[in-house]
């Protein structure tokens, strides 16, 4: 309820970045899609800031094939309905490829249709497995899948030899995937799962899911969802005297959530990938984010980043814009991009993207757990 | 024991949750006991109650005031000023001219309202959750020191006693007042009761005014309880206190309160032995049910088609 | 009586003050991990008090300023004249739809396919609204849970897709009769319920579909959703790249032309064009029969209605069914031009601006209907750095025209002799 009202307050973006409009021979049209404004809109300019940057770079580089990379920009509000309208106007606009969506929902439906129409995707941010199983030929990610992050975090939480553990999402498409994830493969490592249980996005009372906790005697709480949630959960949790550990996926490790947990969520493990903006070979590539004046450390900055350089890269290996032959030809190169190797696998998965598990501090920083 | 404990744990968090759907309902229960219509846009100004205590105490936080009950007061005063004007407004401008008119406009022009406020809100403040500081800590603990541990926070205390003192107080008002008699007299006749003299605009003011401060100290207490607002949260809160308002029988004020308590207890109940998942499922199920086969609720009164 | 007018102007202008200033005037923000509170721009405070400013003056010349706008000349003059007879006007609107028709069904060919897709959008809103005018406008009852009519038409072509494979033909009247046979089901009990407290169940029961379609992962995949769900053939023919189903054939390779994306594009809009054709001559054919009467009878008075021997659950369940049976259809369209459908599509939201375009078209107005469909869906594409502001325009926009002009923007107009009240 509380995202989706959000997103029908702001409406669908057609508005195209007409940048040398001109010229239309000697360039390439990168699309970038997702959200700009409404609730989420603040991982969406995390997608935009990485796209233009490396198209930038790429520009100021030569450009690919001596052709200039021009952005082309759509709003999707991350609104299934009106990504498919996004996705035609893409059509229409004679872009060949998209950085997009960041949604899954919002990513699946658009991809029926580019891949019906013969467009590149590289999503930056779906996580959602379903988007690389239908056997797609033209969908890549450079994130990895709910169904990578989840068993870190199960392994993880096994290893420490755990009595019992619950599990709880938010029983929206993100959560609930990692969710699944997470229970499967602790179900595998022979550990007893005493909770897998839902709760509404949204809601703000959790005392009774607390209590529910409580009783159980867990030792761990594996939460699959965004920090709103679990923020109100951690500090009920730390009110009501419950006694285990937290852990979440990357939707929970922002800042945010120390506003609401307070000193609740000191010790809270969260699963990320790792930060691209402490690697060393990437100083550069941040310098050059900082004095934009943008932060390149959203989880999101750098995997758009990666999808445009490989997008770049592609065509340059195919020699060809066609959406077709860049899709073969990402398929068979190995990449070095900021966000390290890339390998794709038939799906359009990299055959590796590593998470990591940090422990979450009350002060909004995070040191990784060995 | 252990089982007993956990029951009684459930019943207090659904106690705490209901009382303050109880405060929340009373807003539905007096007006619609006076002017026959629901007041749609109620859940939104406890929401901007909640918007305007958070406001207050960062505020003061920012001015380096720390002395708890300074801030508690202060807070709380500011979110009944403004909610009671928000209601005093809405009242004027949504309602006032469409009173009297076809059951359905009121009502649309109602839920037009707790649109508008909701983005209102969204604009000015931003759709993020923020973080509501929780000012009362600590609390009691039950039961051995290795099984379950039932407890009782002072913030779930503060929050029984504030709703016990408000509902007193209120009762009191309706009973004793010289505006209070008049409320009554505007509920059983508007008509009647404007002949006799009685300022029924004035009156009407006053029950969306009060109604409303009423929100507003929920929207405190709930800010505090639970850790965060957002501009969302005001709607379904509201649609749960209107349950509230109803399983009790609207108009009714004792009803307000034992529907809040009843539906506050399923609700956890319903968490803490089915699963959170079908929470919603239940309250409006509830609902649902107490409207096909008692329709005027477990207090109220039957109500006589007017012709 | 000038100081007692000033006075309240005043306090107008006072409250104005204490309602805006603190929520727009300070501005909560997260800083790391602290909220901090800032103080808005000057322009933002300044506006503030210019709106108090504002509705002090208002307050003060209230009198003046209303006698004013009563002496304007009303801007839509026919309101004011006698209405025409009425088979002169509905022959002269029919000749508009028709001539209306006719340019929409050519038009996708000459502009472009994000255009159509959105046309397609708005033909979905037309088609819902059209139905939820049978309910709000016509009957009178207050559904504000409309939105699962949708979704269960919307469900049962993807479900039924899933499982058996059905083509959208088969999978259009199905849905819309079990639509129309929830409609049916939940109407039956709750519509003996009067107006308000019918509003609050309908807004209930959308709510528990939606909650259980997320709930029910093993059959409807929860908040996964149902991906794959396949377009609309024509006689067997896809208009895929690839042909999907054994036994299709596909529309360019049939015809012999190049493939083209906007071939489906272009068809899915003419069928949702003829269906919202359909859904409005049929609902127009409702309105002249007897029930269609009824509906409005018993809207009007109950009490008399029921007392000329109307059975009043009949008759509203009728203008139930018949509503859910055209958001049954819109539903099942929706799901074949998403191609994918979640919960997150029909959430309470849509409800209102379903109902939102009921009330600004005109509570039983078609043309109204339509033409609020299209406002309201292309208005915010035109206006992009207004389109935050949608749905507080929304909202304002419900308020006053319940307030000010609670027929609508074109209002279902009847002859009729309205008998002077006696005071």
């Amino acid at each position: 309820m509380r995202t989706s009202v959000k997103k029908l307050v702001t409406a669908v973006s057609t508005s195209v970045a007409l940048m040398g409009a001109g010229h239309a021979a000697a360039e390439i049209q990168i699309g970038i899609a997702g959200p700009m404004t409404g609730p989420v809109a603040q991982y969406g300019d995390m997608q935009f800031s990485g796209a233009r940057m490396a198209i930038e770079q790429i520009n100021a580089n030569g450009g690919v094939m001596g052709e200039e990379l021009v952005a082309v920009e759509y709003d999707d509000v991350c609104d299934p309905k009106q990504a498919v309208t996004v996705a035609n106007s893409l059509v229409n606009d004679g872009v060949r490829f998209v950085i997009g969506h960041l949604c899954s929902s919002s990513t699946q439906p658009a991809s029926d249709i580019y891949e019906d129409e013969g467009i590149l995707m590289v999503t930056p941010a779906s996580t959602s497995p379903e988007i690389t199983e239908r056997g797609y030929e033209l969908v890549f990610r450079t994130i990895g899948l709910d169904s990578m992050q989840g068993p870190v975090a199960a392994n993880y939480i096994a290893s420490q030899s755990p009595e019992r553990v619950a599990i709880v999402h938010d029983k929206q498409q993100y959560g609930e995937g990692i969710a699944t994830a997470v229970r499967d493969t602790l179900k595998d490592a022979g550990v007893e799962i005493a909770m897998f249980e839902g709760i509404t996005a949204g809601d703000k009372d959790f005392s009774s899911l607390v209590t529910k906790l409580k009783q159980a005697d867990v030792d761990y709480v594996y939460y699959g969802g965004y920090h709103p949630e679990l923020g109100l959960i951690l500090r009920q949790a730390d009110s009501a005297g419950l006694d285990a550990r937290f852990m979440g996926p990357e939707g929970v490790g922002n800042k945010d959530i120390n506003t609401i947990a307070g000193e609740a969520a000191e010790g809270l493990l969260v699963t990320l990938p790792p930060a691209f903006d402490q690697k060393a070979e990437n100083q550069a590539l941040v310098k050059a984010f900082q004095d934009k004046g943008e932060d390149p450390s959203g989880p999101f900055v750098l995997t758009s980043y990666t999808a445009v350089q490989l997008v770049a890269e592609g065509i340059e290996a195919a020699d060809s814009t066609d959406p077709f032959d860049v899709a073969a030809a990402l398929r068979e190169g190995t990449f070095q991009t900021p966000i390290g190797t890339v390998e794709y696998d038939k799906a359009g998965d990299m055959k590796s993207f590593e998470f990591v598990v940090y422990e979450w501090h009350s002060d909004g920083s995070k040191t990784p757990v060995n | 024991m252990q089982d007993l404990l956990y029951f009684s744990q459930q019943l207090i968090n659904g106690l705490t949750i209901g009382s303050t759907y109880a405060l929340i309902a009373i807003g539905y229960t007096m007006v619609y006991g006076i002017i026959g219509m629901i007041n749609f846009a109620h859940g939104e100004i406890y929401m901007i109650g909640a918007y305007t205590a958070l406001i207050a105490i960062t505020g003061l936080a920012a001015l380096g005031i720390a002395w708890l009950p300074l801030i508690l007061i202060v807070a709380l005063l500011c979110a009944m000023i403004v909610s009671s004007s928000m209601g005093w407004a809405v009242e004027r401008v949504a309602y006032r001219p469409v009173r009297g008119r076809h059951r359905l406009i009121p009502l649309i022009s109602a839920i037009g309202m707790s649109i508008f406020l909701q983005n209102y809100v969204h604009l000015a403040q931003g759709s993020r959750n923020i973080g509501f500081p929780a000012l009362i800590d600590g609390g009691f603990n039950f039961g051995s020191g290795d099984g379950f541990q039932m407890s009782l926070s002072y913030m779930q205390i503060t929050i029984f006693i504030t709703t016990l003192i408000c509902m007193t107080a209120l009762s009191l008002f309706i009973s004793r007042s010289r505006t209070g008699r008049a409320c009554r007299a505007v509920s059983q006749d508007l008509g009647m009761a404007n002949l006799l003299g009685i300022d029924t605009n004035r009156i009407i003011s006053a029950t969306f005014v009060i109604g409303a401060a009423l929100a507003a100290v929920a929207g405190l207490l709930l800010g505090m309880y639970y850790g965060s607002v957002d501009p969302l949260f005001g709607f379904i809160a509201g649609l749960k206190a209107f349950t509230a308002a109803v399983l009790g029988g609207i108009g009714s004020i004792p009803g307000a309160m034992l529907g809040g308590l009843i539906l506050g207890v399923a609700e956890s109940m319903t968490s803490g032995y089915l699963s959170g998942e079908y929470k919603d499922v239940i309250s409006f199920s509830l609902l649902i049910l107490i409207l096909l086969f008692k329709p005027t609720g477990l207090l109220g009164k039957p109500e006589v088609e007017k012709i | 009586m000038a100081a007692n007018n000033f006075r309240h102007a005043l306090f107008c202008a006072f409250i104005t003050l204490i309602i805006s200033y603190p929520i727009i005037g300070f501005n909560l923000e997260a800083q790391g991990i602290n909220v901090t509170l800032t103080g808005a721009d000057a322009t933002t405070i300044v506006m503030v008090l210019l709106a108090a400013v504002i509705v002090f003056l208002f307050q003060m010349f209230r009198e003046q300023i209303m006698g004013g706008l009563k002496s304007i000349p009303h801007p839509l003059p026919q309101s004011n004249k006698e209405p025409m007879a009425e088979n002169r006007r509905a022959k002269i609107e029919s000749w508009v739809l028709t001539g209306i028709v006719v340019l929409a069904l050519f038009w996708p060919f000459f502009v472009s396919r994000g255009s159509v897709d959105l046309a397609t959008l708005v033909l979905i809103y037309v088609m819902l609204a059209l139905g939820l005018n049978v309910v709000v406008g016509l009957a009178g009852l207050l559904d504000l849970g409309y939105v699962a009519f949708y979704a269960v038409g919307a469900y049962t072509f993807a479900l039924l897709s899933q499982y058996t494979g059905i083509s959208f033909w088969l999978a259009l009247p199905i849905g819309a009769l079990l639509a129309a046979l929830f409609g049916l089901v939940l109407g039956f009990p709750v519509l003996r319920l009067r107006g308000d407290y019918l509003a609050i169940v309908t807004l209930g029961f959308g709510e528990i579909i939606r909650i259980l379609l997320n709930n029910w992962t093993t059959l409807t995949g929860g908040p996964n959703g149902i991906g794959g769900i396949p377009d609309p053939t024509l006689f067997g023919m896809e208009f895929g790249r690839r042909v999907k189903e054994e036994g299709n054939t596909s529309f360019h390779e049939t015809f012999g032309i190049a493939y083209s994306g906007e071939h489906k594009v272009i068809f899915l809009y003419l069928i949702a064009l003829v269906l919202a054709v359909f859904t409005a001559l049929v609902i127009r054919r409702f309105m002249r029969m007897p029930v269609g009467r009824a509906w409005e009878a018993l809207r009007e008075d109950e009490i008399a209605a029921r007392s000329l021997g109307l059975s009043r659950t009949a008759v509203k369940l009728s203008a139930f069914t018949i509503g859910a049976f055209f958001a049954g259809f819109a539903g099942t369209v929706f799901a074949s031009k998403q191609g994918f459908i979640s919960p997150e599509s029909f959430v309470f939201l849509e409800s209102a601006i379903i109902l939102a375009i009921v009330v600004l078209g005109g509570m039983g107005s078609q043309i109204g209907v339509v033409l609020a469909a299209i406002a309201v869906t292309i208005l915010p594409e035109l206006a992009r750095e207004f389109s935050e502001y949608r749905m507080l325009i929304f909202g304002a926009a419900m308020v006053l025209m319940m307030v000010w002009r609670p027929q609508g923007l074109m209002p279902m107009r009847r002859i009729h002799i309205e008998l002077k009240r006696q005071e």
